[in-house]
């Protein structure tokens, strides 16, 4: 949507402004935040993931969505009434190979028109090419003048929220690095003291999954009662990993699994075994799944999928005879 | 016989023919070739002594590769004039597809990528059993752009040696990128101009293709003799693929139109009219949308479909489509969703009497549109039937849907009827 010239600050009267904490808030959540809060304006977070919120989300979305995106319509639903306006960015695919998947393209209109009875406002600005920082900035600085700001305040607040956005991602690294050195600090010692090895497994999901604590939460609860450290994907510095995903792959077009899989091939000789986690059913996880479960070869590697059921159990069987594989094989059990 | 006395040579040939004498001399000749001797009886010379072999110069800017296209539509005509014609090389063509072909690729995809997938991968495995060395694919900007790199490697993880002509590598070049594919993996020789022209005419092709299917749809369902629109329609498919020039193709376009309009039928001036809508390769394909073209035309509805390559690619502009669907959309959702959204709100304008939404399982884009497509539907009071198509062979239950939606459909029609 071409944006009305001359600009006219046509958002002024938005000041509490409700963010959902689903899909790309675990990306870009530090960047949204600082943004609005350096124009001065309020911003409301919609409260952790949760059953009720998965479930109105449900009953809000077609049958065929993933449940990422039936939970994001839960978290809007929760700001109802809470904000002035909800926010609701298009992040487009224009770059070949840092795109998204279209459903965080095309989601203001999805929500617009789910919540169209509703009397809810959608904030919303279009990012068509992340790696184009031009671009993007100006995007951004637009969207601040339509709230209000001059040129000069909006570049100022982006300016901040792009360093909140460097801090978080920093810090993410950060927390990745300690759980790998902590791995490999009690492998020596166990090697030493001839006790049992510690098994270090690559959680590789979206960070909307593996960051959502009732998403996926049951998942690492079982891995750490089984004494497993895992060591997340996602956190690995996005920079890095995109470059180092061309090893893997041409034409693959979305950025996130990008991350993802050149996370896998930067760590994968300092983990024990991998676990590919999937929203059902994710688009692009449908085919990099099957691609990496192709082409990377020596480690064991498990693929779940989560859905909205409730019961964890299956989910817990699984996860336990794969550490038992893991355990098993350290010790030489298995052949090759 | 070749040592019998020949007759006097004219004066002329007296030197040939010593010649040929000469080296009959020097090569006593087998039995065979002897009785191939021929006397010209005009001359009375032996016209030559080896039957000349017809030896067909090579073209040079041929190449001796065969390519397969994945099944898809209609568009096999073009498809092949695309190889042949524009890249010159060789076109292998693929028969109907069959139960086998979604099974096999089906078998070999991960359960939930979406259905051409596994529809395009059955295609592969045929093609490359029949014989083809070049497979091609192409790039868009959801699923589709990572298509071509994952079917090569199933493929390959199968045992198939073969190239990929596959668009979406180089995509960030452009035209120029596509350009260097076809020469590195089909043709090295191409005649780059002579190929253009003949994109541009395969470009025509489509066009042509879809104009006369829209007149297909528009009328097929009220023909007076069963089966006689599909006829014409097959013939028109034969004789494009039998084109060669940009005069073939506007020949059969234009002998196809005319067989059509002579044709009788019995349209009333209020037909049901129904607005297909839906994403690129199921909403037209009719293997995978299980013949939905044909079972909404035998009854008796004028058919819509705005959906097609010509307004998608030759014809796609998107920004300014979508100002027609400005109430319900921003931004664009999807590669195929502007269109879907923009077709359902001009058929809601013009007073369609249902609209059929059909998608693959498990497309993204489509699955988001449908969300919009309850509000249009909302708001024109043109109900919709929702359709989603996995790699399931039967039809049974969407006779059922259709029949339903049909009668509904009527009802309505003859209630509201002024």
């Amino acid at each position: 949507m071409a944006l009305p010239h001359p600009l006219k600050p046509d958002l002024a009267w938005v000041q509490r402004i409700g963010i959902p904490r689903a899909l790309l808030y675990w990306r870009y959540g530090e960047l949204w935040e600082a943004f609005f809060r350096g124009l001065g304006r309020e911003v409301v977070l919609s409260p952790e993931t949760d059953k009720a919120i998965v479930e109105e989300g449900n009953a809000r979305s077609i049958d065929e969505c993933c449940l990422a995106s039936k939970a994001y319509m839960g978290h809007v639903d929760a700001l109802k009434g809470r904000c002035d306006a909800v926010f609701v960015p298009s992040y487009a695919s224009c770059h070949p190979h840092a795109g998204f998947c279209t459903k965080f393209q095309g989601l203001p209109d999805l929500v617009r028109n789910t919540f169209r009875d509703d009397g809810l406002d959608v904030v919303s600005l279009l990012v068509s090419d992340i790696r184009d920082k031009k671009g993007t900035e100006r995007a951004v600085v637009e969207l601040g003048m339509r709230l209000g700001a001059t040129a000069k305040q909006a570049k100022a607040a982006y300016a901040a929220g792009l360093h909140a956005q460097k801090a978080a991602d920093k810090r993410r690294a950060a927390a990745q690095a300690v759980a790998l050195q902590d791995l490999a600090r009690r492998r020596t010692a166990a090697q030493a003291s001839g006790g049992p090895a510690p098994l270090g497994i690559l959680f590789v999901a979206h960070p909307y999954i593996s960051h959502d604590s009732y998403l996926c939460g049951s998942m690492a609860e079982a891995f750490e009662r089984m004494g497993a450290t895992l060591v997340l994907a996602d956190e690995t510095p996005h920079d890095r990993a995109y470059k180092r995903s061309f090893d893997f792959s041409r034409t693959l077009p979305w950025v996130a699994n990008r991350e993802l899989i050149g996370s896998i091939l930067m760590l994968r000789g300092q983990v024990d075994g991998i676990v590919l986690v999937s929203a059902f059913p994710c688009g692009p996880d449908s085919m990099t799944d099957d691609a990496i479960m192709r082409y990377v070869q020596g480690l064991p590697i498990l693929n779940l999928t989560i859905d909205a059921q409730s019961g964890t159990a299956g989910v817990e069987t699984r996860i336990e005879s794969f550490v038992d594989i893991l355990r098993y094989q350290k010790l030489g059990g298995y052949v090759g | 016989m070749a040592d019998t006395p020949q007759s006097p040579a004219p004066a002329a040939h007296g030197q040939l023919a010593a010649k040929a004498a000469d080296s009959t001399v020097a090569h006593p000749l087998g039995a065979l070739e002897r009785a191939r001797v021929v006397v010209s009886p005009a001359t009375g010379r032996r016209a030559s002594l080896w039957e000349k072999r017809r030896r067909k110069r090579r073209d040079k800017h041929r190449s001796a590769k065969k390519c397969a296209f994945f099944r898809y539509c209609y568009y096999d005509p073009a498809f092949k004039y695309f190889i042949e014609q524009a890249l010159g090389a060789e076109y292998v063509a693929l028969p109907a597809s069959t139960k086998q072909t979604i099974e096999a690729g089906a078998q070999h995809s991960s359960d939930y990528v979406c259905t051409p997938f596994k529809h395009i991968l059955g295609d592969y495995i045929e093609a490359l059993d029949a014989g083809a060395d070049v497979l091609v694919q192409f790039g868009g900007p959801c699923r589709l752009g990572y298509y071509g790199e994952l079917q090569e490697r199933i493929l390959r993880d199968m045992g198939y040696e073969f190239d990929m002509l596959n668009f979406s590598v180089d995509i960030e070049e452009g035209a120029i990128g596509w350009a260097k594919q076809c020469m590195k993996v089909v043709n090295p020789n191409v005649r780059v101009g002579a190929g253009l022209l003949k994109l541009a005419s395969c470009a025509n092709m489509v066009v042509k293709l879809d104009a006369a299917r829209d007149f297909y749809l528009a009328n097929a369902g009220f023909e007076r003799e069963r089966g006689s629109f599909a006829r014409v329609w097959e013939s028109y498919l034969e004789a494009l693929r039998a084109a060669t020039a940009d005069r073939d193709v506007n020949n059969a376009y234009r002998e196809a139109m005319d067989a059509f309009r002579a044709l009788p039928i019995d349209k009333p001036a209020d037909p049901i009219r129904i607005g297909v809508v839906g994403e690129m390769f199921t909403a037209i394909d009719e293997r995978s949308n299980l013949e939905l073209d044909s079972k909404l035309l035998a009854m008796g509805v004028e058919v819509h479909r705005m959906m097609n390559l010509t307004n998608r690619w030759i014809r796609y502009n998107e920004p300014n489509l979508r100002v027609g669907a400005k109430d319900y959309i921003g931004y664009d959702m999807g590669p195929t969703s502007t269109l879907t959204i923009a077709a359902a709100v001009r058929y809601g304008r013009e007073g369609l009497d249902g609209l059929v939404h059909a998608k693959s399982a498990g497309c993204t884009p489509e699955i988001d549109c449908a969300a919009v497509l309850q509000r249009v539907a909302q708001d024109f009071e043109m109900p919709c039937l929702y359709l989603t198509f996995d790699a399931q062979t039967s039809d049974t239950g969407l006779d059922t849907r259709l029949e339903a939606f049909y009668d509904m459909l009527a009802m309505k029609k003859e209630k509201t009827r002024p």
